[in-house]
């Protein structure tokens, strides 16, 4: 069970507040297609992904993008039970999406460097350092149900 | 294997990097030990709260290393030899490191560049370093 001291929860929430979680979902959703391109196997209904400007616009990865970052903004505000947030989805990505957990660290570390190009300067080595604690925390607890 | 697109975006960067190795490398390892706390064995060297100055002569090093790499992008088997060496039988970092290592460097190169940052310099970069990570561990057994 990963635990998050107080302080790295007051960095999560504050930076979290300041996130326009649509905008940053179609994002990292994008990027991890394009620099990860083996990725875009599960998006064979997304339509044109044929150039990185062509993935970065189309609109079913900016809309898929939104509803996971939106699933984040769950991941925030129970941090101390990510296992139990995310059972339901884990099995979900199990049972009936069949995607590969290596895949969440992916785009796990993606949302972070989307927030590093976000934030600057106030994306500070420890900011960064609780954000991989979140989205590994994140990736793990998707991949707990998987049988 | 890069393309010659990947090879604009390999140069471009690196020109907004060439003059500022140190205090790239410098946070590249600040990110990496605060974020990544178990890769720090491999630096003992540095001590336990490695200070400024050591972070940025170590940093410097690393980032000149990544600058030969740019160099020889054609040839990066001879151009890392002597690194490929001295990773395989002196410092046996555990090849799982180097995607940690590189996902710093992302994260410097996006707080830094933020909106420039583009999505085509993210992929060209994170294959390029890819490659020579594959390249310092090749001679590992």
């Amino acid at each position: 069970m990963v635990h998050f001291t107080a302080e790295e929860k007051a960095v999560i929430t504050g930076l979290w507040g300041k996130v326009n979680v649509e905008e940053t979902g179609g994002e990292a959703v994008g990027r991890l297609l394009v620099v990860y391109p083996w990725t875009q196997r599960f998006f064979d209904s997304f339509g044109n992904m044929s150039s990185p400007s062509a993935i970065m616009g189309n609109p079913k990865v900016k809309a898929h993008g939104k509803k996971v970052l939106t699933s984040f903004g769950d991941a925030v505000k129970n941090m101390d039970n990510l296992k139990g947030t995310f059972a339901k989805l884990s099995e979900l990505h199990c049972d009936k999406l069949h995607v590969d957990p290596e895949n969440f660290r992916l785009l796990g570390n993606m949302i972070v460097i989307i927030l590093a190009s976000h934030f600057g300067r106030e994306f500070t080595p420890e900011v960064q350092a609780a954000w991989q604690k979140l989205v590994a925390g994140v990736a793990t607890a998707l991949a707990h149900k998987y049988h | 294997m890069l393309s010659a697109q990947e090879r604009v975006h390999i140069a471009q960067v690196w020109d907004l990097i060439a003059g500022h190795e140190a205090p790239f490398g410098a946070e590249l390892l600040l990110r990496l030990f605060t974020a990544y706390p178990s890769t720090k064995t491999y630096f003992r060297h540095l001590g336990d709260s490695p200070d400024q100055a050591r972070l940025l002569s170590h940093g410097r090093r690393l980032l000149e290393a990544v600058g030969v790499a740019v160099q020889h992008v054609d040839n990066l088997r001879a151009a890392l030899s002597p690194l490929a060496d001295l990773h395989a039988h002196v410092l046996c970092v555990d090849p799982t490191n180097f995607p940690l290592l590189i996902q710093c460097f992302q994260v410097v190169l996006a707080s830094h560049l933020q909106g420039e940052f583009t999505v085509e310099m993210q992929a060209a970069w994170d294959k390029f370093l890819m490659g020579v990570a594959v390249v310092l561990t090749e001679k590992y057994r």
